[in-house]
């Protein structure tokens, strides 16, 4: 356990740190482009340059701390007028040829080089020569665009397709100030799942998600934590929607509570700092036409009244029986067997199937199960395939996925969906509910690890929330409704 | 000529690089002697009694290096023989790869024998195409005569030697990127810690040396450190393969023993400057070492300490003679035009500063500089200064600043003027040098 | 435009190459094979790079990332007789701007082109390691030194 100075400070680096691990760790702040946490030492941007003082009275010396293992004694300087010299002529070479493009660049306001730039030079380029120019938008793949003018070559994009994803689809192409960011031409990062990580990873605005390009100013944006529910992996996400204060009566109402990007929310425990495509195309699943009205055999009713029906069906019934949603949140699914897990059979179903050409799994996030919560389900209903009895009277059908083709005949079904579909008129009755985006709730993954999800909209009226909805179906009175 | 032969020590004929003559001369007598009654270590001990200092540039303490192999750790070790030579104005490893490519040969397989290598190999250029075929067939015919590969000599030592060609990359032979390309991949440089002798090639204790470097191993254990000690001067033991061009009457290879006269070998050996022109400068040790003017030549004495008591370094041992009247400013662009064609794009000064350099100097030629440039120049170099990958960058900047320092006034005249205060000549006496090659 | 050649049959030759090296080098396989390759067909063609993906199973990302980073491979045919001059410190101090200008001026093209019959193509490179019989140009992989204007007339000649 080498004990070393930072600025100072007596610090303990774990054996075989580098300076930069030991002194993130310890709170220091040191500039960083090339280097990630996740990635291996590429040590090529030189904005980590640190000063460390000489011993018995020897010059200091100065040199990169991302590779720099940590000595015991050594006195480290992360701030030195030395240091911030050094800073300023690495920031004037990395803006020699980077354009300022910040007035039409997605990355303005989350951009590391902006940062840096205010913090440490906030000088103009002292260059009289003209930028070398290149390709501006150059598709890497159907999801991300690339602008290699505002490439610093920094190589996280291709460290983590050799590394993370293992795709191996990006590399550098040609050699000095030519150097360009390039697919590999068997086009590979196209079916790289985990592709749009590149995109939070670019310290610059090079790479860019195809889907926000242009889409939103991000400081008009808020991130609220969610779940992503593609698969049991449930890794951690921020839904970036746009803020109260920024709600526009210009725009489409729609535009003022759609989700306009998500990003991986840091998570040790769960998924690091990254999630797969599947994660970032939330949208596509929670924007999909939503289940609005409650219908009794297709024809609209009152909310209440369906509810009260679907309550006489459950009393009435002599062999009910329940398709149990994998994607209800821990709070939802313990109501259900609160309310009705004693009177129904309860079996667990898996709302989504794996979909073509969808990976089915992988050592790094991707699981084959495709629902959030079927660890919770499971925990509490049981965890055998079952068919649902032959002779149910009473099918209570909750979530998607299923086909009324393969429910007994004769059996009446209540459906509780959440989005338009052709079943939701067969129903007997059709409650819908509402979905992860408009409550707070929890999801445990397949190891057992439970994360919260909060909301970013509200509920419309006519919808019902799963969680208060169960008691009031299992009420064996009018009185308890 | 200039002191003792140990390399240049043959007549060359159209044969003298085969087996049977090189044979005939003594040749892989050493190898014998060291396979057969020598130890590793005493291999090792005697090429650093020696104080053989490297001859790719760095001058760096052969032993030294070769020390931090630990013997008997139970992993594999690498030697390449770096046959890069992509340093302007330096071609003297070229004579050894054409002329006596067994000497490598049998260097080689003594260093690999010290260093318990099983595994050599040669990064050659790949523009080299006879030196290639010379040193290809040396090793041909080492392995059909049982000199390489399986029990070498009858003995339990066995070793294999693959010459591996380069692609056209001048940064590959700084000894990183020269391994880097080896394993199949991009010449990037990498960076240290680790050192290559601690993890190299394929992460493996890997040793680098220069072709001239190794080629004089055969003979400090053939002479004994003692008396390869004699040879040269205390700090800069044995001699130095030069190759020098540019305005002189006699371009070509020598050896010069270490402490030779530096005006002495110009001027006399190599018939001083062409067509009986004054002296502008010289450039003696690669295109990044400091110029020196006949007032440095006149007293400093060809070893490490003289050249580097005048400001200047041995270096690669690639000697340019610049004749008065050559315009110092296009000179330059020529050297920032290369480094820029020679960046591998890695890190930020190289990639950034070598471009900016080349399009200031590109606008000063075409009559467009400002006064600010050559300052601007001078701040680039100095950014490059140690902050960089490798030493590329650092060259670069030393070139620069080095002739901006003494030529000054040449960069203002073409900036004030918009043209070169020499006609823009690179070339000094046109019908003398056709007369020359006739 | 014909089917490309394969280049399989030089699959035993690789073979060859490989023993020479340690296991687990297979990598290093990949500047030697493009360049036998290369001498082969003139160039290196899309199906090369498969083949050496398949045969030496390296990322082809690493093969593309190679092929662009070293001067010497082409991925497009080049004249019969591909001119390499030389214009760093020694050969332009011994003239090689003139011996480019001239060549330029003979062929009818510029540095980078090739002449419409296919005949030639022009190329500048840095130093070739052969200061000291400057100027010198390349032709395919063949050093000419010491070449005045007389010589290059006289090898175009031989050449044609």
């Amino acid at each position: 356990m080498p004990d070393f100075f930072i600025n100072g400070q007596p610090v303990t680096a774990a054996k075989g740190q580098t300076v930069m691990q030991a002194a993130k760790a310890a709170g220091f702040f040191i500039p960083t482009f090339c280097w990630h946490p996740s990635l291996s030492v590429s040590g090529n941007c030189r904005i980590c340059v640190v000063e460390v003082e000489g011993e018995g009275g020897g010059g200091s010396w100065m040199e990169i701390a991302c590779n720099m293992p940590v000595t015991e004694g050594m006195r480290v300087l992360t701030d030195s007028e030395a240091v911030r010299a050094r800073r300023r002529e690495t920031l004037q070479f990395i803006l020699l040829n980077h354009p300022v493009d910040c007035g039409i660049c997605d990355k303005a306001g989350e951009c590391t080089l902006q940062d840096y730039h205010y913090e440490m030079n906030g000088l103009p380029s002292v260059s009289t020569v003209p930028k070398v120019h290149a390709t501006k938008y150059f598709e890497l793949s159907s999801r991300i665009v690339l602008d290699n003018e505002r490439c610093i070559v920094c190589s996280r994009c291709v460290r983590f397709t050799r590394e993370i994803s293992k795709s191996h689809a990006l590399g550098i192409q040609n050699r000095g100030d030519a150097s360009l960011v390039r697919p590999v031409e068997s086009r590979d990062f196209e079916s790289d799942p985990y592709s749009d990580n590149v995109i939070d990873i670019c310290p610059v605005g090079a790479l860019l998600s195809k889907q926000f390009l242009h889409k939103a100013r991000v400081w008009y944006l808020k991130a609220t934590q969610s779940v992503c529910p593609g698969c049991s992996r449930g890794c951690t996400v921020d839904l970036w929607h746009r803020k109260a204060e920024w709600k526009l009566n210009a725009l489409d109402p729609r535009e003022n509570t759609a989700i306009a990007r998500v990003t991986p929310r840091e998570n040790p425990d769960v998924n690091g700092p990254w999630i797969c495509n599947k994660g970032r195309d939330l949208a596509k699943i929670f924007e999909r036409p939503r289940a609005e009205q409650a219908m009794q055999k297709g024809k609209p009713v009152q909310l209440g009244d369906a509810i009260a029906d679907a309550r006489r069906l459950i009393r009435d019934a002599k062999r009910p029986a329940a398709l149990v949603s994998s994607w209800g949140s821990n709070e939802e699914l313990a109501a259900f067997k609160a309310a009705l897990g004693d009177r129904v059979e309860c079996i667990v179903k898996s709302d989504w199937q794996p979909q073509p050409g969808e990976r089915l799994e992988d050592d790094l996030l991707i699981r084959a199960d495709k629902n959030p919560n079927t660890r919770t389900a499971q925990d509490l209903f049981g965890g055998e395939a079952r068919l649902v009895p032959a002779d149910s009277d009473l099918v209570l059908v909750w979530g998607e996925g299923t086909s009324f083709v393969d429910l007994p005949r004769g059996a009446k079904v209540i459906l509780l969906g959440s989005y338009l579909a052709p079943e939701n008129g067969h129903a007997e009755v059709f409650i819908p509910v509402s979905i992860q985006t408009e409550r707070a709730g929890h999801y445990t993954n397949f190891a057992g690890v439970v994360s919260r999800f909060e909301p970013i909209v509200r509920k419309k009226d006519g919808v019902a929330h799963a969680e208060q909805l169960f008691a009031q179906l299992a009420a064996l009175t009018e009185a308890l409704a | 000529m200039s002191g003792r032969k140990l390399l240049m020590s043959f007549p060359v004929t159209p044969t003298s690089h085969l087996l049977a003559e090189v044979r005939a001369r003594g040749g892989y007598q050493t190898l014998q002697r060291v396979l057969t009654s020598m130890t590793p270590e005493q291999v090792t001990k005697e090429v650093t009694a020696a104080g053989i200092l490297g001859h790719g540039g760095a001058a760096f303490p052969v032993g030294r290096k070769w020390s931090v192999i630990h013997l008997n750790d139970s992993q594999p070790h690498y030697l390449c023989a770096n046959a890069d030579e992509g340093e302007p104005g330096t071609f003297k490893d070229r004579w050894i790869l054409e002329n006596s490519p067994h000497q490598l040969v049998e260097s080689m397989l003594i260093a690999a024998y010290a260093l318990q290598v099983r595994n050599a190999f040669v990064y050659i250029r790949g523009e080299f195409d006879l030196p290639y075929r010379r040193l290809q067939g040396a090793v041909d015919e080492a392995y059909e005569a049982g000199l390489l590969g399986e029990k070498i000599l009858g003995t339990d030592f066995s070793c294999d030697l693959v010459v591996y060609r380069g692609a056209g990359s001048y940064v590959c032979g700084e000894a990183s990127a020269l391994i880097t390309s080896i394993e199949g991949k991009k010449g990037y440089p990498r960076n240290r810690p680790p050192r290559l002798t601690v993890r190299g090639l394929y992460q493996r204790p890997t040793v680098i040396n220069n072709v001239e470097t190794l080629s004089n191993i055969e003979i400090i254990v053939r002479m004994g450190a003692e008396e390869f000690r004699k040879v040269g001067v205390a700090k800069s033991p044995g001699t130095q393969l030069v190759s020098i061009s540019g305005h002189v009457a006699k371009p070509g290879v020598y050896e010069l023993e270490y402490g030779t006269p530096l005006a002495k070998f110009i001027y006399e050996d190599c018939g001083g400057v062409l067509g009986g022109k004054k002296l502008k400068c010289i450039i003696p040790g690669g295109i990044s070492t400091k110029v020196l003017t006949d007032a440095d030549i006149a007293t400093v004495t060809y070893d490490h300490k003289a050249m580097e008591a005048v400001g200047s370094q041995v270096g690669s041992g690639g000697m340019v003679v610049i004749a008065e009247g050559t315009c110092m400013v296009r000179l330059l662009q020529v050297m920032l035009r290369f480094y820029h064609h020679e960046s591998c794009g890695q890190c930020t000064p190289c990639r950034e500063g070598m471009g900016w350099l080349h399009r200031i100097i590109d606008g000063i030629v075409a009559g467009r500089g400002r006064p600010e440039d050559i300052d601007a120049m001078v701040r680039i170099s100095e950014a490059n200064d140690g902050t960089t990958i490798c030493g590329m960058g650092d060259a670069a900047g030393f070139a620069t600043v080095g002739i901006i320092a003494k030529y000054r006034d040449e960069f203002e005249y073409y900036i004030a003027n918009g043209r070169s205060k020499c006609g823009g000549r690179l070339e000094v006496d046109v019908a003398e040098q056709e007369a020359a090659h006739a | 435009m014909n089917t490309i050649v394969s280049m399989h049959h030089l699959l035993p030759e690789f073979e060859k190459m490989k023993r020479r090296y340690p296991a687990g080098f297979e990598s290093s396989l990949t500047l030697p094979c493009l360049r036998r390759i290369q001498q082969e067909r003139g160039y290196v063609a899309e199906e090369d790079i498969d083949l050496v993906v398949e045969y030496l199973g390296v990322p082809r990302i690493q093969v593309e990332e190679v092929l662009s980073f070293y001067t010497q491979y082409r991925r497009k045919p080049v004249g019969r007789w591909h001119l390499q001059a030389c214009r760093n410190v020694s050969c332009s101090m011994r003239g090689a701007e003139r011996m480019i200008d001239h060549l330029a001026k003979r062929l009818g093209i510029q540095p980078g082109q090739t002449t419409a019959d296919g005949c030639f193509t022009l190329d500048h490179v840095e130093c070739l390691g052969s200061c000291g019989t400057a100027p010198v140009v390349i032709v395919n992989e063949t050093y000419h030194e010491n070449m005045t204007v007389e010589r290059l007339d006289a090898l175009l000649g031989e050449l044609k």
